[in-house]
């Protein structure tokens, strides 16, 4: 089975990922801020005793990592593939994660939440997701008590995820509503409706690679489903608006700056990981036009997953940022 | 205005305070602030003055320091960090927590999925309805035993709501 960034959902190229994460804590302990070393490592060595080892069906077996042993470089890695948070990277103490072979499933232990239970997929997925998420879940509440109020739902330590504790995310490629301007007004207006749009693979609010998230805010009043249905909903209602700004292009501009981009992956000596980011994107968007036939629909996330530091430092050693631009071209030329 | 404490000196201190829901006022010379601990004035009221919009009970001058008994956290960590200490920190401050989680929230209820064994107990009328789509199901598939077992289960239940 393949990484959620090695497949892509043909039906709806646009859509990169689909994820669903689910905040959840032990009744009767201190959240992890309050709590102490030794309440920390009874809580990991009791969920590893739950999980470690188990066999999921439609996810495979199931893997206890404990995080204070993994140096930095593969910690940053797992940031850089949206397999942990930046936060649970750089948090000191205790902490563990459990991870399924083709990392579909990650769940942080002892992130803000003593349970942070996430499934990622390829594709527009939410639904087949959350179902995964609901298995591994019985599994927990099978050998813990989870901390639920019937007014106030599942019990977090951020009065934000009170209810469903429910983020669920997509992924979506919208490289021409970026470039017409369009992103700031739809998320003033997705707001409006309880969700959020921010970038990925970038700096603030901008996408490198014209990558941008779209989650629920909503998680009290709301029943999972619902969220889930209303976030599908609006996606491709922006999936579509993205692919009609796309029939309106001039061909011979679009096929142009397609063909360069991959010209300038395929010979470039140097590559820094932004303008791979944006060269990529570009070639993304011609595969999906059908302008670039021969090249793997997958490929181009892949890619600059692959391409990003950590990643390319965990494949091949610590290194300078200049040696890393060489080596980052040199895998763009090989793989494309 | 004089000094409550000493009444030597101006008051240049006014704190309000609530306790059980009653407003009591004292009014301090700044030498019987600084002895009662209250120097550092700017920020202490601040405190008070949030505690108090959350409805902090807080005694004459020295806080009533009710703490979570399994997180020990009180409710100004709570308060000033906006991150709640543990799931009984919730009851603990259950009536302090709600006006900012209706804020956060409005006032909706939880109607998602619950834990199975904290499920909220099912009513006579909920077995009922649930007794009647299987009776129907049962009739469309012409399971007429099925169908007679069910009817007498309804039945009973009914009189049992109705005895109640
Ligand atoms: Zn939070
Ligand atoms: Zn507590």
């Amino acid at each position: 089975m393949r990484n959620w960034y090695e497949t892509v959902d043909l039906n709806n190229p646009l859509v990169v990922s689909s994820r669903i994460r689910l905040a959840r804590n032990i009744k009767g302990i201190p959240f992890p801020k309050r709590m102490n070393d030794s309440q920390k490592l009874e809580v990991l060595e009791n969920i590893k005793n739950l999980l470690d080892g188990v066999s999921v069906e439609g996810v495979g077996n199931l893997k206890y990592i404990n995080m204070d042993a993994v140096p930095d470089e593969e910690l940053f890695a797992m940031v850089e593939r949206h397999i942990i948070s930046p936060d649970f990277a750089k948090k000191a103490g205790p902490k563990g994660l459990v991870i399924s072979e083709n990392e579909s499933v990650s769940i942080m232990l002892l992130e803000e939440d003593h349970i942070r239970l996430q499934v990622i997929s390829g594709g527009l997925k939410l639904s087949e997701a959350y179902e995964i998420a609901k298995k591994i879940e019985d599994i927990l509440s099978g050998g813990l008590t989870l901390a639920f109020d019937n007014q106030l739902g599942y019990l977090t330590e951020c009065p934000t995820n009170l209810g469903t504790g429910l983020r669920a995310s997509l992924m979506l490629h919208l490289p021409i509503l970026e470039g017409s301007g369009s992103l700031p007004s739809l998320a003033d207006s997705v707001s409006k409706i309880g969700l959020t749009v921010r970038g990925m693979y970038g700096e603030g609010s901008r996408s490198h690679a014209a990558l941008y998230q779209l989650s629920n805010q909503v998680t009290l009043g709301i029943s999972e489903q619902a969220a889930i249905d209303n976030l599908s909903a609006i996606a491709t209602q922006i999936v579509n608006k993205e692919l009609n700004a796309r029939e309106g292009l001039d061909k011979k501009i679009l096929e142009d700056s397609v063909y360069r981009a991959l010209g300038t992956l395929k010979y470039a000596r140097l590559l820094t990981s932004e303008e791979m980011m944006s060269l990529l994107s570009s070639v993304k968007l011609g595969v999906s036009m059908g302008i670039l036939e021969n090249i793997d629909p997958a490929l181009p996330i892949t890619l600059l997953v692959e391409g990003q530091p950590y990643s390319l430092q965990k494949a091949n050693g610590r290194m300078t940022p200049a040696d890393r631009d060489v080596l980052r071209a040199t895998l763009m030329r090989e793989r494309l | 205005m004089m000094c409550d404490n000493c009444g030597k000196n101006p008051a240049t201190t006014h704190l309000k305070t609530v306790v059980n829901g009653v407003v009591h006022e004292n009014h301090l010379c700044s030498y019987c602030a600084a002895n009662q601990g209250y120097g550092n004035i700017g920020k202490l009221s601040l405190t008070n003055m949030l505690a108090s919009m959350f409805g902090e009970s807080i005694s004459s001058g020295k806080p009533i320091s009710k703490r979570c008994e399994c997180c020990g956290a009180s409710f100004s960590d709570i308060a000033q960090s906006g991150r709640v200490g543990c799931s009984e920190c919730y009851n603990t401050f259950r009536q302090e927590l709600m006006p900012s989680l209706n804020r956060l929230h409005g006032k909706a209820v939880h109607i998602g999925n619950a834990p199975d064994e904290q499920k909220p107990e099912e009513t006579v009328q909920d077995k009922i309805k649930k007794l009647k789509a299987q009776l129907s199901d049962a009739i469309k598939a012409e399971e007429f035993e099925n169908a007679a077992k069910l009817r007498d289960e309804i039945r009973a239940l009914e009189g049992e709501e109705n005895n109640a």
